[in-house]
């Protein structure tokens, strides 16, 4: 547009060539009378306000102060209302969940969320109530919408990792077990017990779901955060064993039973610990350091004296016992096969062919089984417990475990666990 | 002013006595003005009006959201899931209160307040009734509050814009002011209902000025944004949704997206006559019959809402629970359909209330279906439904209310996700073309001609071709003289030419017109140059400059000339008035009054 299209900024109309309004009649449009407007205030003379017209604006100002002040006391009494209602309905969903009517809990959790959308304990808690009342997308759905307003929140994170935990979604449960970690706790609370806490829990679910080495580093990072005189250091010891780490997991328990020798779950555990590490002594010193004996522990005592009883290697047996020992364990692991025929029958060709070669071995050791043959035949008795280490492990393996069979099955199979390397 | 008195101009100059001082004095003095008071232009005074008005419609809505709600638990109870006999008998009680206040008491506060507004704004010179404005304000908030399916963005809209007329008439301000500060107080209304300033910046300038309008734009801002800060201060900044975080991972998903905009188009269009036709019928119907409608409209969508209770009110709550997987897609359906009929039942019927929310709701229903129905066909898109729901809104919003730059800004602001913008523009432009395609008319203009007002509309002012210069003008017989000619040699060169009045180059693109007569007057010295004969210069245009301001630059004078963009001493062509009015008849347009343009 060029430049004579400006407009007067008295009244709008487009100016002149002479930069003059043709509405206001002069060239300075600022100091024109507004000949047109007849409704015009009759101070506005020139279009400039002066302090005499601000009376008005000063009289608007003050209706400003008032009408905030009305707003602020109605808003006031309103908010209070909101919280009230909104209150209440928590209560009755936090009484739904306890009576275990997850709908009606969803349904109050809803109308709390109403009268305070932002409550964010609210919304955590209407998301427990979805899950219980198997509306898991919804859940996820509400989590993830929580995630874009609060993106490092670790309660969300821990939500949703146990969500995707359930929904198997292992890989991303785990990312949100670490996201938990890492992420922001609440102020009011310690983040350090928090923290701790998610780690158990990630670690347990990495041992639960066969990945042993990403828990091996899980439980690592536990041992060098949790300090020696929580009481979670058992569990840390427990979680070990589980995994499979016996040394480590006889370390913790020897940590707990430095400061509270008397700890009986340590006592236990270091027991199994030490069981798992073939240290069957040490295993026997702690289970009868437990005053009195649980019955677990009485139950590990009767299978360390007959672990004892079967092992041909141990240190204190003589030519004879060996024999004896060996002679034993043939005979336990031709029962243990015997008894898994029939599943054996019903499985894959590849295990119907280990089993079939597993008899075929037991059929060659048949002839020499007798205390004469095997006397000063080490050689012997190495390959007949090597066939009744893998015939007990291919058992477990193919028929379940040990602990349906025997005492004796369970003891060999210990004893396996431990010799096989050795034998092989 | 009274003058200074002797005394006190003494003690003036001594005061002034020092040269900083004396500096101090001048800016002082040039800060106060002619009266010798502080004063301010109309232009700036305008400004601060804006803002004020925008603070106090921002409290208005306020209270009248508060009313909504208040009045919802009154009638309803606090539950999302009112009693049936509660929820079957309230609409239509209050619906029978409604009707009659309106039809006896407050006959304006029935029909779309963006119609009255922009009424006030093109026919009443910005004047809306004080009783208007307060019935408006109790009324539907008795409405929405009972369940009637209705939202209160509309209501804002008049409410701010009523408030501000009441403030600009008190304020004496000048008629043409005074039809300007209506849009402003829209603006502001808008805005603090939807807690989105540049969405009710848009819609104000799409949908109430209907036009683009550089004079009122500051204003429409300033009052829109005061009163989202003032709304904040009291109901907090969080947005209308909690609108889930997207992200286009996949272009088929665009595919689900134009479908989304194919049935929202469709559904616009079916709310488009369903509406207009409804509220035609109903409005033929004799006039004590008019107070029971909205009685009659409560008591049907109540015996819906006994099963559907999420079609009651604004229904905002339930907009974003479907935004949250909330809704299997059945029920997001029979929602969305239900919706459709009953808003349509609610406005016809004449109850207070505006289209805003219903339309956003039916949205969100239609996009969320379409979103759940298609992570069941293709679990492979991630695409959360929020993201759907949202998009339906912008389709909804683009086909009912026909304003495309609102819809796509609307559903940006809400999102606060500008990645979202490409399957919102894509489904909103179906959606909108769809509902031109079916639909001639826009809603709003065919709700004003209900009303037997014909106002002003951005969509068909695109659709008329708009001449200019260049069509008119024609191409300069004579040269142009040049203003350091010798009047001499001007002489000559017009002797041999027919023309009546010659154009002059002054240089640096200013322009004059000089008359045969003026040329030859004896009084004219023949050396002098043809600038000293110039007693006014002229404006230019520009080819691409409508016709109209072309006339109105004109006014007496006998031609003006067209120069080059690039080059403003380049002479174009030539245009007079009698070539524009031979363009409009050409172009079968209505010439304009001349008294009007002069």
């Amino acid at each position: 547009m060029s430049t004579e299209t400006a407009t007067c900024t008295v009244c709008g109309q487009a100016l002149d060539a002479q930069g003059s309004c043709p509405r206001c009649q002069s060239a300075s449009p600022t100091a024109a009378a507004p000949a047109a407007a007849s409704d015009a205030h009759p101070d506005q003379v020139g279009h400039v306000w002066t302090i005499r017209d601000w009376r008005p604006l000063l009289t608007l100002g003050l209706v400003i102060a008032l009408g905030f002040s009305f707003t602020r006391l109605v808003v006031n009494s309103y908010d209070e209302q909101q919280d009230k209602l909104a209150k209440q309905y928590y209560a009755a969903g936090t009484r739904a969940m306890e009576s275990q009517q997850p709908e009606q809990a969803v349904e109050a959790f809803e109308g709390a969320l109403v009268y305070s959308h932002d409550n964010f304990d609210y919304q955590l808690k209407l998301t427990d109530a979805l899950l219980a009342s198997g509306a898991a997308g919804e859940a996820v759905a509400q989590l993830h919408s929580f995630l874009d307003q609060r993106p490092t929140d670790a309660q969300v994170k821990l939500k949703l990792a146990r969500l995707e935990a359930r929904r198997h979604h292992v890989d991303e449960a785990l990312r949100y077990y670490l996201e938990a970690i890492e992420g922001d706790w609440p102020e009011h609370t310690d983040p350090f017990p928090q923290r701790i806490n998610v780690r158990f829990e990630s670690a347990e679910y990495l041992i639960e779901q066969g990945r042993h080495v990403q828990a091996q580093g899980a439980l690592q990072a536990l041992t060098a955060v949790l300090p020696v005189s929580w009481p979670e250091q058992e569990k840390l010891g427990d979680l070990f064993l589980r995994n499979g780490e016996a040394a480590k997991a006889l370390k913790v328990y020897q940590v707990v039973l430095d400061q509270y020798p008397e700890n009986q779950a340590a006592l236990l555990g270091a027991a199994k610990a030490s069981l798992a590490s073939s240290g069957y002594s040490g295993a026997r010193r702690y289970l009868l350091a437990m005053t009195p004996p649980t019955d677990e522990a009485r139950s590990l005592l009767a299978q360390l004296d007959r672990l004892e009883a079967l092992d041909p290697f141990a240190p204190n047996a003589g030519q004879a016992a060996r024999v004896q020992r060996t002679l034993a364990a043939f005979q336990i692991a031709s029962r243990r096969m015997a008894a898994c025929g029939a599943t054996i029958e019903a499985a894959s060709p590849k295990v119907q062919e280990r089993w079939r070669a597993l008899q075929r071995w037991a059929g060659q050791l048949a002839p020499v089984m007798n205390e004469r043959k095997l006397r000063g035949r080490d050689d012997l008795i190495e390959s007949i417990m090597r066939f009744a280490f893998q015939a007990e492990m291919a058992a477990e393996k193919d028929c379940g475990p040990a602990s349906n069979a025997s005492v004796d099955d369970e003891a060999l199979l210990l004893l396996a666990r431990e010799r096989m390397g050795a034998v092989q | 002013m009274k003058p200074l008195s002797e005394s006190s101009r003494e003690r003036l100059m001594r005061l002034m006595a020092t040269p900083v001082r004396r500096k101090y004095f001048e800016s002082l003095r040039r800060m106060l003005g002619p009266a010798g008071l502080i004063s301010i232009g109309e232009e700036q005074f305008f400004l601060v009006l804006a803002i004020a008005i925008g603070i106090l419609a921002g409290f208005c809505v306020v209270l009248f959201r508060v009313a909504i709600h208040t009045m919802r638990i009154w009638l309803l109870g606090s539950s999302l899931h009112p009693s049936a006999p509660r929820v079957l008998l309230v609409p239509a009680l209050v619906g029978l209160l409604i009707g009659v206040l309106a039809v006896r008491f407050f006959p304006r506060v029935r029909g779309s307040g963006v119609v009255h507004t922009k009424g006030a704004l093109y026919i009443y010179d910005g004047h809306i009734a004080d009783s208007t404005v307060a019935a408006k304000f109790v009324l539907s908030a008795l409405s929405i509050g009972s369940g009637q399916s209705l939202g209160p963005e509309d209501p804002a809209l008049q409410i701010g814009a009523g408030l501000a007329s009441a403030i600009g008439r008190r304020l004496k301000l000048s008629r043409e002011r005074l039809r300007l500060v209506v849009p402003v107080g829209a603006a502001a209304g808008l805005a603090a209902a939807f807690n989105a300033p540049i969405t009710a910046v848009l819609f104000v300038i799409e949908e109430v000025i209907g036009r683009w309008s550089g004079g009122v734009l500051g204003a429409v801002v300033l009052s829109a944004i005061s009163s989202v800060v003032a709304e904040r201060w009291f109901m907090g900044s969080e947005p209308l949704f909690r609108v889930p975080k997207y992200h286009l991972d996949n272009a088929a998903e665009l595919v689900a997206y134009a479908l989304v905009g194919v049935l929202g188009g469709a559904a616009s269009v079916l709310f488009i006559k369903l509406t207009t036709k409804l509220r035609s019928g109903l409005r033929q119907q004799p006039q004590w019959s008019q107070a029971l409608q909205p009685a009659l409209a409560g008591l049907v969508i109540g015996f819906f809402a006994i099963w559907y209770p999420q079609i009651m009110g604004a229904g905002y709550e339930w907009t974003d629970l479907a935004m949250h997987n909330r809704f299997p897609w059945e029920v997001l359906g029979i929602l969305a359909g239900l919706k459709l009929v009953a808003t349509a039942l609610s406005f016809a019927s004449g109850t207070p209330g505006g289209l805003f929310a219903p339309v956003l709701f039916m949205g969100a229903m239609l996009g969320g279906m379409v979103g759940m129905i298609e992570q069941q066909l293709v679990p492979s898109f991630s695409v959360p439904v929020g993201a759907y729901a949202l998009v339906g809104m912008g389709a909804l919003f683009a086909g009912i209310l026909r304003a495309p730059m609102t819809s796509v800004f609307m559903v940006l602001e809400v999102s606060g996700n500008y990645a979202i913008v490409l399957p919102v523009v894509l489904c909103n432009s179906i959606s909108y073309a769809i509902s031109r395609g079916f639909q001639k008319v826009p809603l709003l203009d065919l709700l004003a001609r209900q009303d037997g007002l014909d106002l002003p509309s951005l969509e068909e002012e695109q659709e008329q071709p708009e001449l200019c210069v260049e069509d008119a003008m024609h191409a300069a017989v004579a040269r142009p003289l040049l203003g350091n000619e010798p009047i001499a040699a001007a002489r000559d060169f017009a002797a041999g030419s027919s023309e009546e009045n010659f154009l002059v180059s002054l240089g640096e693109g200013r322009w004059s017109v000089l008359r045969r007569e003026t040329l030859f007057a004896d009084e004219a010295e023949a050396a002098a140059p043809v600038r000293s004969l110039v007693r006014a210069r002229v404006p230019r245009l520009y080819q691409d400059q409508s016709l109209d301001v072309a006339l109105r630059f004109l006014k007496d004078r006998p031609m003006l000339p067209v120069v080059d963009r690039g080059d403003l001493d380049r002479l174009i062509g030539v245009i007079g008035v009698e070539e524009i009015l031979r363009t409009y008849r050409r172009a079968g347009l209505a010439e304009p009054e001349m008294a009007e343009v002069s």
